[in-house]
């Protein structure tokens, strides 16, 4: 029985209904893998270990976990102990953790299995999955084209079938854009509701694990196991977590939505704007009603991020320094020159690109002008965020501009052409708000996404509102023709 | 942008440009430099900075041993090291 | 020309916490090479700090005992900057909001009592060792001491002179030891000096430029360092030269300063707040706790020794100036009466000892409890002063009681009175041209006659009944 394109929900039937083991599953899982190779989404596979697990669960009648058994995809993000991790870095090439991130282990003692690591934009930094020293991920849906990034890697292998789930890291859009890209869905929670333990920091104030799943519902199963206080990470939430699958199909009547008065449409795509209307003709037939709100500042959340994230990282990956791990430049004449080649050596052009800015936005004399105006600039979008909250529930947008590109097609002149993918996704990480993107149509069939933005703590609003909608279309459904591959 | 400036940030982070690279990169910078200098617009005068979305506290610890030392496998991930020590170039003061 | 140098002391204090700063290896010192090292300290990728509660804990009751401002919410931020020994490539430490704000010190001069200001002291981590010298071509790096909490101390620049700034260190060692915020020893590097030192024309309100003294582990280079670095700047604009601000290393084998090579360049450290650390509040209730736990300062001890035990000042200031001293006497005054005797020992014979042998009183072989007994067993006349001196000597071998000793080699007085007698009979009887010589007018004999009776006790007799007695019968 293929399992190709099934949910979790769908496979946790058929194993609780004794139609496949986990066993079973695991390999088509691996095969499934080694069939689309080309498409390049991992870059480490976790056979031997995989296949045990799975073994293991089958041999344990007792587990009523809803994940048992299910195989997951992790992004080359997250440490896993014992399986190397690269970041889709050369730096990090040969690493191997001696320690496993706290998502990834709630997962994995949920009963998952992990099949692999996940290709990625090096150190997440990227919209396409471009600069992995691994090579590109190829779109599912079209081959030579990007599937958005940075994890770009676990959006493909959802999206192809491969694994019926996926984790990510979002920082400015990066599990949103990839999952609207390759046609998925995809949740950033609210900032500090996943422990960023063992995920390698590019942002910190801005980074935030998530999953990427088939269908909304399944996206609420993966929250559910990943989420938790993590006393390892001081930046994690003390609230407790509801169970995100309880009131999912709550009926729509009387949501309140806000479009973004600032966010003017009609410089889209013709196509991407009519899928979006579209979607909001559905939205009011599930008895929602739209509202037009405000939010002054939005426009200023591109060069906000862009001042933040780069300087956050230029410290975060001042540790790759060649000394205790990671790739060491050979004949180095003395620590400085040691630093200095394996840093230069080691890091791929967009990631150096990121560490300079970073370090002028720091540096003496610039601190003020940049990091703490935009930090600054920052409140005034949160602040806007908890105003607009007041009259409606969540925000709706596109996910992204507009669909996959051609590999090469943007950013090789000007960086900022990719900066500009993540124009509506970025907001949401500046003001630590949950937000969503499920695919709502296809545009020259390459899928197109739609984005929904919650109140702080409130990924059940985003679930049920996304659930629902799935339930009354079968946009989700769409597979990409693999045949190319 | 200098060249002196594009060098001192160079040294801070401990990177080198390619020279065949380095006027694009320099040109890069530039063009993000003023995007996000475009803020300057922005009237923030008495607004506090918000350096993370969580407006909470610390959480603190007791001062408990809560030994997790792996010697062995930390200096197995170093590219030099002996069975005690990580190993780098001399350093003379 | 006259020259007035100006000092700022910037003093590190290594905290005595069991475990670091932001995680929870061990601090103990002279472990072997990085074995207290867990993932945090060693900067893996993915790893994130979390915050020591003791650390700050210990860093308020220092604020308190100097009389500072302690700001409830503080925040942590990274100073950025590339080291063997640091392993995320920046330091955890606080610039804007540090833990404590302003105070004071006194320090103990000849004379007098100066009050030195302090600016600020905040919380940071230390960095690991590197180790320069013992591998052909290459450093070696131990993170053992990576993470372990530091408290960094700045004074205002109101040092006037090297023998101010060993004043002032040796305030802050007695301070530090006494509050149980440190261990305070320079040696081992938990108390560590950096001395800002500047020149300028006497009367000029201007300072000159500074130099930045590092690798100073000792009252002693304290003062040389700073008195070579004096005669240094001094000579340098005498001849119209100009002294650059830098960083200077002491060696204390060649007793000079050099600039340091790895403070070449000035480093610009881009401080921003740390982004994985939320600001750290303390409670009113939490402060509250530390202000009734607060230990019994040496000012305060110094007058209770007078009030309650009639101890002198001088006595006091002495028995006072040590924690562990003082503790000892506390301890051993609940066993006796005779305080002055108890005082006179442990300024005496004690610390004579204690100093022979280069160790603190609580590292020796004495207890409170033996010494008391045998302040009580010498006060009670069971044994003399004399025989105390050497039952105390086999104390601080063996570490057996008095009580123990005493009867182990029979060395009770002879307080008998008939005893007495019969011995001092014996040596009338055995010395008859001592004792005419005497009866004609030789008073000086007399201590023989004392000796004699000594020699045939062992000691033992009580030397007020024998004198007594001996006058009786050598009449």
């Amino acid at each position: 029985m293929s399992v190709q394109f099934k949910s979790i929900t769908e496979l946790r039937a058929m194993l609780d209904d004794k139609l496949i083991s986990a066993s079973e599953l695991t390999q088509e899982s691996f095969q499934l893998a080694k069939k689309y190779k080309e498409l390049n989404c991992f870059v480490t596979m976790n056979e031997e270990s995989g296949k045990k697990n799975a073994n293991s669960i089958d041999l344990d009648n007792e587990s009523n976990s809803m994940l048992a058994g299910i195989p997951l995809a992790q992004k080359d993000l997250f440490c896993t102990e014992g399986l190397r991790t690269t970041c889709s870095s050369k730096i990090l090439a040969n690493f191997i953790p001696p320690y496993s991130a706290t998502a990834v282990k709630k997962l994995e003692d949920a009963g998952s299995i992990t099949i692999g690591k996940t290709n990625m934009d090096e150190f997440a930094m990227g919209s396409s999955n471009e600069t992995s020293f691994f090579g590109n991920v190829h779109n599912p849906w079209k081959k030579g084209y990007v599937p958005g990034g940075s994890s770009g890697g676990s959006a493909a292998a959802v999206s192809a079938g491969i694994v019926p789930g996926a984790t990510g890291t979002d920082t400015g859009g990066s599990i949103r854009q990839p999952a609207a890209h390759c046609g998925i869905t995809g949740l950033k929670p609210t900032y500090g509701r996943v422990s960023r333990w063992g995920m390698i920091a590019f942002a910190s104030s801005l980074d935030q694990a998530g999953p990427l799943a088939r269908t909304a519902e399944d996206c609420a199963i993966l929250l559910n196991a990943m989420s938790g206080h993590d006393s390892k990470d001081t930046t994690s939430l003390n609230s407790t977590v509801p169970d995100f699958s309880e009131n999912i199909n709550q009926p729509l009547d009387g949501l309140k939505i806000g479009i973004i008065k600032e966010f003017n449409l009609d410089d889209l795509d013709k196509e991407v704007q009519a899928r979006f209307e579209d979607s909001k003709r559905t939205y009011e037939k599930l008895g929602a009603q739209f509202i037009e709100v405000s939010l002054p500042n939005i426009s200023a959340s591109v060069p906000t991020y862009y001042s933040i994230a780069p300087a956050e990282c230029s410290s975060n990956l001042s540790r790759f320094d060649g000394v205790r791990f990671g790739y060491r430049a050979e004949d180095t004449d003395d620590l400085n020159d040691l630093y200095i080649k394996s840093r230069s050596e080691g890091f791929g052009d967009e990631v150096k690109r990121r560490i300079l800015i970073g370090t002028y936005a720091l540096s003496a004399g610039y601190y003020d002008a940049y990091y703490k105006k935009a930090q600054q600039v920052r409140r005034l979008i949160k602040n806007d965020f908890d105003n607009v909250f007041q009259t409606v529930d969540i925000l709706m947008t596109p996910t992204s501009p507009n669909t996959a590109f051609k590999f090469g097609s943007k950013g090789s002149q000007n960086p900022i052409e990719l900066y500009l993918e993540d124009l509506f996704t970025i907001s949401s990480n500046l003001a630590g708000l949950p937000a969503i993107s499920i695919p709502h149509g296809q545009v020259n069939s390459l899928p197109v996404g739609l984005q929904l933005i919650g109140n702080f703590l409130r990924e059940d609003q985003l679930l049920n509102a996304s659930h629902v909608f799935q339930q009354n279309s079968d946009f989700h459904l769409a597979q990409p023709n693999l045949e190319n591959f | 942008m200098d060249q002196e400036t594009v060098s001192t940030i160079c040294y801070l982070a401990r990177l080198e440009l390619d020279k065949n690279k380095s006027e694009k990169i320099k040109q890069d910078l530039e063009t993000i430099i003023e995007l996000i200098g475009s803020l300057q617009t922005i009237d923030t005068s008495s607004i506090e900075p918000l350096y993370s979305p969580l407006e909470m506290t610390a959480l603190i610890h007791e001062d408990i041993e809560n030994s997790d030392n792996k010697k062995n496998q930390f200096l197995e991930n170093a590219h030099s090291s002996n069975e005690d020590y990580f190993l780098v170039p001399r350093v003379v003061e | 020309m006259s020259w007035e140098t100006v000092i700022g002391l910037e003093t590190h204090v290594q905290l005595s916490t069991k475990t670091k700063l932001f995680s929870r290896a061990s601090t103990a010192f002279g472990a072997s090479p990085n074995t207290n090292v867990n993932l945090i300290d060693c900067g893996l990728p993915g790893v994130l700090p979390s915050v020591n509660k003791e650390a700050f804990y210990k860093a308020i009751r220092f604020g308190m005992a100097i009389d500072a401002q302690i700001n409830q919410t503080s925040i942590f931020d990274r100073k950025n900057y590339f080291y063997a020994d640091l392993p995320k490539g920046y330091q955890i430490t606080q610039m804007d909001l540090p833990i404590v704000l302003g105070g004071s010190i006194d320090i103990q001069l000849e004379e007098s009592i100066k009050t030195i200001n302090i600016t600020r002291a905040h919380l940071e981590e230390d960095a690991g060792k590197s180790i320069h010298d013992e591998y052909d071509g290459f450093s070696a790096i131990d993170l053992n001491r990576a993470g372990t909490p530091l408290l960094e101390i700045v004074s205002e620049p109101e040092i006037s002179d090297a023998k101010e700034a060993v004043a002032y260190m040796k305030a802050m060692h007695q301070l530090v030891t006494y509050l149980d915020v440190s261990d305070g020893n320079m040696a081992q590097g938990s108390l560590r000096c950096d001395a800002n030192v500047s020149i300028r024309k006497k009367g000029e309100k201007e300072l000159g430029t500074r130099t930045e003294i590092k690798n100073i582990n000792s009252f002693k280079f304290i003062e040389k360092a700073i008195n070579f670095e004096v005669k240094r700047q001094i000579k340098l604009l005498e001849n119209g030269d100009k002294v650059t601000q830098e960083t200077r290393l002491y060696d204390s084998s060649k007793d000079e300063t050099r600039p340091m090579r790895s403070k070449e360049f000035a480093n610009d450290y881009r401080y921003f707040p740390e982004p994985d650390l939320l600001p750290v509040v303390i409670s009113d209730e939490e402060i509250q706790k530390i202000r009734n736990e607060f230990p019994e300062l040496p000012k305060e001890k110094e007058a209770r020794y007078q009030d309650k035990f009639g101890l002198s000042a001088y006595d006091s200031q002495i028995i006072s100036s040590s924690k562990s001293m003082a503790d000892f006497f506390d301890a051993a005054a609940e066993k006796i009466e005779n305080y002055s005797l108890l005082s006179n020992w442990l300024i005496g014979e004690i610390s004579a000892y204690l100093n022979k042998e280069q160790i603190e009183i609580h590292k020796s072989k004495l207890t409170s409890d033996n010494v008391a007994m045998l302040i009580n067993r010498i006060d009670d006349q069971t044994i003399s002063g004399k025989i105390g001196k050497s039952i105390f000597e086999e104390m601080c071998l063996s570490g057996s009681t008095p009580d123990e000793i005493i009867e182990s080699q029979g060395l009770e007085q002879i307080s008998d009175d008939g005893a007495i007698e019969e011995i001092i009979m014996t040596v009338i009887g055995e010395n008859p041209s001592q004792v005419k010589a005497y009866l004609d007018g030789k008073d000086k004999l007399f201590g023989f006659f004392v000796g004699q009776v000594m020699k045939l006790t062992e000691g033992k007799a009580n030397p007020k009944a024998v004198n007594s007695i001996l006058k009786d019968k050598l009449k």
